[in-house]
């Protein structure tokens, strides 16, 4: 039953990144509106209850000019709502942490299965793949492939960056110039590229198709265009196009 | 022409130095500030109503997101709610004014001078055009090659100074000058609310004012602190964080003691657990410097790191939890009075409960992976920003209306506002939160990503909220002479402010007013006080002291302020040194010169000028009974320099320990140096302290002799400090252009060295002073102060030389 689910969600949803957003968010969602309706609810019913009427008579405590008012509130209802909120919170945090887990602890690189001797699930070492260099320019990203291991150049594309679908794709972004984060919208994963410093994220694709890849952070006057493509290819596609460059 | 010809009304409001007056210049301009900036967002709304526009040109959006942010964060949140502070805090703790008067006039002319600085910044080659935030390393000269960035560091630079100069004066009146009887725990709210927000201001903006120093350093001389990679981003983000996340609170925190106050005026009931909404807001000023790492979530600051912020960021929303329910629990049995600041208040409270929730997912961060720079956060923080702070504090405007006026404002229209503010509001950002995908700061959008509807309807939403200010403004406006007479207690409230005639006389109180055991105030000699009827004419009355507050006015606050200005324009106006290869500009010198003559004019005529204080005997000031008004003052001025070089040392250690490879010591300064400044510089805390005991028993020859062989050790000292420059630089290797070991020991020397220069300045004025005879009467408090300054920045030396000499 769990893993059938599991798979069914994996099939509506575009990368693994993007199940664990969506798994958290609505965790998150969840809570937030039982909290909100609870609390609107409240103060609603308490300010049309309690609305000055014409007949209506302040209450016996009401702090008058001349004097300090008398000092109200009880420690235990502070108590209450702050054990409370804390079991949420706690919640919250125990899944925070799961998912942060998953998302920046890389598994081995699987993408270049097939494109080295040594290299892929049959072999027996099963290695762990080359990652690929993102790396941010003021306007455009920038996409590095090891070409030929070990120590060959690498192939480096502007503008569009392919993979294959289904395999794990590891990543090191950093930055040519200023501050940009690189994003992968529909994925739902980002990080930020720093000049002098590289980020490693990583996702695993779950459909072909085009994504598409955007900036984060004001990086200068061209920070809204400067955009990529992420292609997800059938495996075969993706290494005929890599063995062609 | 001689300040006597002008119309005596304009001269009125330069010189005054009278808190009303202050606290009316900081709403009106702060007013101003806020339609600006509010008209700079309605034309981004225009331009991302639809896809593919280009009504503004990605230049002019990008200048216009960031001076929209910038002007609100800096020159109308906090400035708003120092209207208020200004204007009601000395009535509602009895004091007949701030503790500096002057000072606070000072505070208001710089802040008026920062905001034109930064608003000039669009006419020289572009405003500021990189979000706020001013994110390294593109705000380095190299990349952003424009005055007008100089400008807006300038305008920030002023504001600190103003925001600094302004929490040393709340601070001193506050612990020193509250009625007696009028103890800390007696104080409403909202001088709860601004006393935490002036502590959290003390020690989060010293922050800020060393990254922004280190930055102007870096654009005009070429050193290295942002434009590396040791340095660089990380540098920023941590130092621009750890003050910009207490930021946050220091624009919350104000309007949260509006609305508590307000809640409990309009609810008829005593606030709910008000000391327990005081001791959360102590709780989350002091969590929030520690969470300033969630706004670095994905920089790669580290797994272990990150986690550590996700739980405090998530604990820092349990204090405001508190604070939000003790508010709901007032309505319980209450006598809820639907008037428009009533409305106001309580929807701030609904629009800040979204925004605390939407700032817990935030706060995780994992979901920060994917929601970090989208329009989920704008949604959020404005939420809070102009949810809760702004409708808090337009519900702080139609609640103190009455008093600063005398008139009522027209409550149906208020409602009209409210109601067209409200929806207006939700419309307008709600969306933002569905728009969890779009980055934020994006010029235009492709019709092909899907966002094109949910930001037609957010542009919609704007204008609604925004021309619904239209009708507080002509509402405020036309009742300043048309309203019915407000009376002295229009909402029947029970703070001290609403005890005077509104609006209330120049001088506040006739009598200082007493609280006594029994919770009771006493003006003079008369019992208790009717609810708020017939306010007693009592010039005269009773056995309480009467004073009149003198037409206290002073032409020097604004010259000084202006001199600032003319020095600031002169050190970021000017020439790319080198226009074919721009990597740091060339100040204008003249201007800087006109700057600094003009301000020491002016600060000796500040200084010179008859303008005394009278301080109150019997007052509450614990816990501070023992410690005269000014000396509160420098140690709180003392704390505030503790962080300002524990930034700057902070960032030698950021890069030292970021550098692969370092000068080993002894090899680039030698340690006998280092050593000699160090035996000069406390000797001279040795004279420093023999001058105040010679002041104390009356000899004028110690006195003389004292002050004259600590400013010789200051000579001293910088001779040395010179001659170790000097021959840095003649080896031509150690220049500020070679790397981050020169970067960092130019500018933290440096810094500390215009410290020592600033304190033989004090001493030379001092020497003047005694040479008449002055300070040996029992008036030797100047070389007390000047004492506890030159041991500061001796000790800070002693730090310095271990850690640039000896590792």
């Amino acid at each position: 039953m769990g893993t059938r689910k599991k798979q069914e969600t994996q099939k509506m949803a575009f990368s693994n990144t993007e199940v664990v957003f969506n798994n958290l968010f609505s965790l998150f969602t969840y809570l937030a509106v039982l909290v909100g309706v609870i609390v609107f609810a409240l103060m609603a019913f308490l300010i049309i209850k309690y609305r000055e009427r014409k007949n209506s008579q302040d209450p016996e405590d009401t702090p008058r000019l001349g004097r300090i008012p008398i000092v109200r509130g009880h420690g235990r209802n502070v108590l209450i709502t702050v054990s409370l909120s804390t079991i949420i919170l706690l919640a919250l945090i125990i899944g925070s942490f799961a998912a942060v887990d998953t998302l920046l602890t890389p598994p081995n690189g699987t993408w270049c299965y097939g494109l080295y001797p040594g290299y892929g699930a049959q072999s027996p070492l099963n290695q762990d793949c080359p990652r690929i260099d993102v790396t941010g320019h003021q306007f455009y990203w920038e996409f590095s492939y090891p070409h030929a291991l070990p120590h060959a150049p690498l192939y480096t594309e502007k503008y569009v960056f392919r993979v294959p679908k289904d395999a794990t794709v590891v990543i090191d972004v950093t930055s040519a110039d200023v501050f940009h984060d690189f994003g992968i919208i529909p994925f739902k994963i980002k990080t930020d590229a720093i000049p002098g410093r590289v980020n490693t994220i990583w996702f695993q694709p779950y459909q072909n198709g085009t994504y598409l890849i955007q900036c984060f952070e004001l990086c200068g006057s061209g920070h809204y265009y400067m955009n990529a493509t992420l292609i997800v290819m059938q495996v075969p596609q993706f290494q005929a196009w890599y063995n062609s460059t | 022409m001689s300040p006597e010809q002008l119309p005596a009304r304009i001269r009125r409001w330069l010189y005054t130095t009278n808190h009303k007056e202050i606290g009316i210049l900081y709403l009106i301009t702060s007013l101003f500030f806020f339609v600006a900036a509010g008209v700079l967002a309605l034309t981004m709304r225009s331009q991302l109503s639809v896809p593919d526009n280009h009504l503004l040109s990605a230049d002019l959006f990008n200048q216009f997101v960031t001076v929209h942010g910038l002007l609100m964060v800096f020159w109308v949140l906090s400035p708003f709610a120092f209207g208020f502070a200004n204007y009601i805090i000395p009535l509602q703790i009895g004091a007949r004014d701030l503790a500096f008067p002057r000072l606070n006039a000072m505070s208001y002319w710089f802040y008026l001078v920062s905001g034109a600085a930064m608003m000039m910044s669009f006419f020289f080659g572009g405003a500021p055009d990189l979000g706020w935030t001013l994110y390294s390393p593109q705000t380095s000269f190299k990349f952003t090659p424009t005055i007008g960035l100089n400008l807006g560091a300038a305008g920030l630079i002023l504001i600190v100074v103003s925001i600094t100069m302004s929490s040393v004066n709340f601070l001193v009146t506050m612990f020193k000058m509250r009625a007696p009887g009028m103890k800390l725990k007696h104080m409403p709210v909202f001088p709860w609310a601004i006393l935490i927000t002036i502590f959290m201001m003390l020690y989060a903006f010293p922050s800020f004012l060393a990254a922004l120093l280190l930055l102007y350093v870096d654009r005009a001389f070429g050193t290295f602190y942002f434009s590396s990679i040791q340095g660089g981003a990380l540098l920023w983000d941590n130092v621009f964080w750890f003050f910009g996340h207490p930021e946050v609170y220091i624009v919350l925190f104000p309007a949260i003691g509006v609305i508590a106050d307000a809640i409990s005026t309009f609810t008829r009931r005593p606030l709910y657990g008000s000391k327990y909404i005081i001791g959360s807001m102590i709780a989350a000023a002091i969590i929030s410097f520690i969470v300033w790492g969630h706004h670095m979530f994905v920089t790669g600051i580290g797994l272990t790191s990150t986690k550590l912020y996700t739980v405090t960021t998530i604990a820092v929303s349990l204090p405001f939890d508190v604070m939000v329910i003790a508010m709901i629990e007032t309505l319980v049995k209450a006598r809820v009075r639907l008037k428009a600041a009533a409305l106001f208040t309580l929807g701030a409270v609904a629009l800040f409960v979204i925004g605390g929730i939407t700032g817990v997912y935030l706060a995780s961060v994992a979901l920060d992976h994917a929601l970090r720079g989208t329009y989920f956060v704008v949604a959020h923080f404005h939420y809070i920003m102009v949810g809760a702070s702004i409708m808090g504090l337009i519900g702080g405007l139609y609640y103190w209306f009455p008093k600063m006026t005398g008139r009522m404002y027209n409550e149906g229209l208020a409602k009209i506002h409210f109601i067209f503010s409200f929806i207006g509001f939700n419309i307008l950002y709600f969306p933002m939160f569905l728009l969890l995908d779009m980055p934020r700061r994006i010029a235009t959008y492709a019709p092909s990503t899907g966002w094109a509807a949910l930001n037609l309807m957010s542009t919609v939403g704007g204008f609604i909220f925004g021309l619904a200010q239209i009708l507080l403004f002509v509402n405020l406006f036309a009742s300043l002479r048309r309203g019915s007479i407000s009376g002295p207690n229009p909402w029947e409230a029970w703070t001290l402010e609403w005890s005077l005639p509104s609006p209330p006389p120049a001088h506040d109180f006739d009598t200082i007013p007493a609280i006594a055991e029994d919770g009771t105030y006493h003006f003079g000699n008369s019992s208790g006080y009717p609810n708020g009827s017939g306010y007693p004419n009592g010039s005269k009355m009773g056995n309480g002291t009467v004073h009149s507050h003198l037409e206290g006015q002073s032409p020097w606050p604004v010259v000084v302020a202006f001199a600032a200005f003319i020095f600031f324009l002169g050190i970021t106006i000017g020439q790319p040194s080198n226009p074919s290869v721009p990597v740091t500009f060339q100040p204008f010198w003249p201007l800087v010169l006109d700057g600094a003559i003009l301000g020491v004019i002016a600060l000796y005529g500040y200084s010179r000028e008859r303008f005394s204080v009278h301080e109150e005997t019997n007052v509450e000031s614990w816990p501070f009974r023992e410690v005269p008004n000014v000396k509160l003052g420098i140690w709180t001025f003392l704390g505030a320099e503790v962080i300002f070089f524990g930034v700057l040392i902070g960032a030698y250690f950021f890069v030292r320990t970021n550098s692969a490879t370092w000068p080993a010591v002894g090899s680039l300064f030698e340690v006998r140096s280092g050593f000699a400044m160090t035996l000069v510089l406390l000797t001279s805390s040795l004279t420093a302290i023999m001058a105040l005991v010679s002041a104390k028993v009356g000899s004028r020859n110690g006195l003389m002799a004292s002050l004259f062989a600590t400013f010789g050790l200051g000579v001293a000292f910088l001779y040395i400090k010179a001659t170790e420059w000097i021959s840095l630089g003649a080896n031509g290797v150690f220049s500020v252009a070679n790397g981050l070991p020169a970067t960092s020991y130019f500018i933290t020397t440096g810094v500390h060295g215009v410290h020592v220069f600033a304190g033989m300045l004090m001493t030379l004025y001092l020497l003047v002073n005694a040479l008449k005879g002055r300070y040996l009467k029992g008036d030797y408090h100047a070389i007390e102060h000047f004492g506890l300054y030159w041991h500061f920045v001796d000790i800070v030396w002693v730090f310095l030389f271990p850690l640039f000499y000896l590792i």
